[in-house]
């Protein structure tokens, strides 16, 4: 019994931890890629988007989990799709009611998580497999994982592009802003910074 | 019939599913419409009353104008005639649109009670590049426009921002996104004062 709690307990931990490094979506696995090139200009926006992904993770997972011994294997993908689709809806009504300034911000962004692979992913490798407790713990954790390298990311291109982190000033007063790190090459350059110092690590630790 | 009870074996979940989740977004959207509505008409008076400072209630024209657009498209535009607290007109204010360097934009258009002079424009949508193109959004750029003569604007490389006539020096890189806001103000400006002039609406101060 003992034996079976610890299982339980390790399981848990494992699912709810595996998303933040080991399983990382953006600097592991490099999956869902479209929002850390796109929204990660400031730090706000990138919060908002990783709350709206771990939203629709938790919700999709959950659902496709205590659905998941109805599904036919040849109608899952839609299901999943119908599924996903729903939430992100929800979420957008939300973030455009109570959250405008983010929700013009975010733009098209916001409806594009439908197709991040993140969540499609956690849906059939988790949610479809394991139960309820499990796919809500891995959808926190991935989600998780997700908002911190996206915040990771905007905060580097917001301190250097306008000498502000989180809309506060932080840089000295004679800073010259790196535009270049607002626009697109801002999001590429610092993206294939973090991933050679992440491989340059694991690397280290590896030998 | 055992063609009706396999589909019906395979498909239930899907149809189901699909009923309750269009559902939930029906409620969802049911609650939150009333909210949406409100944002964006609170946006659109924010951003007219800023350029029409004395305004304090926007009233629609009865009718839509019709309005041309490149490529024979034609547009319906609702303009808004802006009074003061004390129920004159101090001016018009009017949505307008059209394709921008990345993507569409919107503006928000504001000009004098007898549509000789533009108020200025303010952003509604603009998916411009940012540090460039979205600069069409600084005051650098819009001052430009405040006092202009309400007639066809014309864009200039060179030349002095704080002379206010119907040049608008570009935004230096982002030519085509100047381009557009001239374009778009242009298109919309001409014909709505042509139609608003020929139904005798201007300056009447009603």
């Amino acid at each position: 019994m003992g034996n079976d709690s610890k299982a339980t307990t390790g399981l848990y931990r494992r699912a709810l931890l595996a998303g933040l490094w080991r399983e990382n979506p953006t600097f592991r696995l490099l999956i869902g890629m479209c929002p850390p090139l796109a929204v990660t200009t400031a730090v706000k926006p990138a919060l908002t988007m990783g709350i709206s992904v771990i939203f629709v993770l938790v919700c999709s997972n959950l659902v496709t989990s205590l659905m998941r011994n109805l599904l036919k294997p040849h109608l899952r993908i839609i299901m999943f799709t119908l599924n996903i689709a729903t939430f992100v809806t929800i979420c957008d009504l939300y973030l455009r009611a109570y959250l405008p300034d983010m929700s013009e911000i975010l733009g098209a962004y916001v409806p594009l998580i439908i197709v991040n692979c993140i969540i499609i992913f956690r849906a059939e490798a988790c949610a479809s497999k394991c139960g309820p407790v499990v796919s809500v713990l891995d959808a926190i954790g991935t989600g998780s994982g997700f908002t911190i390298a996206l915040c990771i990311l905007a905060g580097i291109r917001e301190i250097l592009a306008t000498g502000c982190f989180f809309g506060v000033r932080v840089m000295p007063g004679g800073f010259v802003p790196w535009l270049a790190m607002q626009m697109p090459v801002g999001a590429f350059v610092t993206l294939g910074l973090i991933l050679g110092l992440i491989s340059a690590v694991t690397r280290k630790k590896e030998a | 019939m055992s063609k009706i009870k396999y589909f019906i074996e395979q498909s239930w979940l899907l149809i189901a599913a699909s009923f309750c989740f269009g559902l939930l977004i029906a409620v969802t959207d049911a609650a939150l419409s009333p909210k949406i509505e409100e944002n964006k008409a609170t946006k659109l008076n924010q951003l007219t009353m800023d350029l029409l400072r004395e305004a304090r209630r926007f009233v629609a024209l009865d009718a839509e104008i019709e309005v041309k657009l490149a490529g024979g498209k034609k547009e319906k535009v609702k303009v808004y005639k802006a009074m003061s607290e004390a129920g004159e007109c101090v001016g018009w204010s009017f949505n307008a649109s059209g394709q921008g360097f990345a993507d569409k934009i919107e503006l928000v258009v504001a000009v004098d009670k007898n549509f000789e002079k533009i108020a200025g424009f303010n952003v509604l949508v603009s998916n411009e590049t940012p540090g460039f193109g979205d600069r069409i959004k600084s005051s650098y750029y819009r001052s430009q426009f405040v006092e202009a003569p309400a007639e066809k604007l014309q864009l200039v490389k060179t030349g002095d921002p704080k002379k206010i006539d119907s040049e608008i020096v570009s935004i230096t890189g982002a030519t085509v996104s100047s381009e557009a806001v001239i374009g778009i103000i242009n298109t919309f400006l001409i014909q709505i004062k042509e139609h608003i002039q020929q139904k005798g609406l201007t300056g009447d101060g009603k």
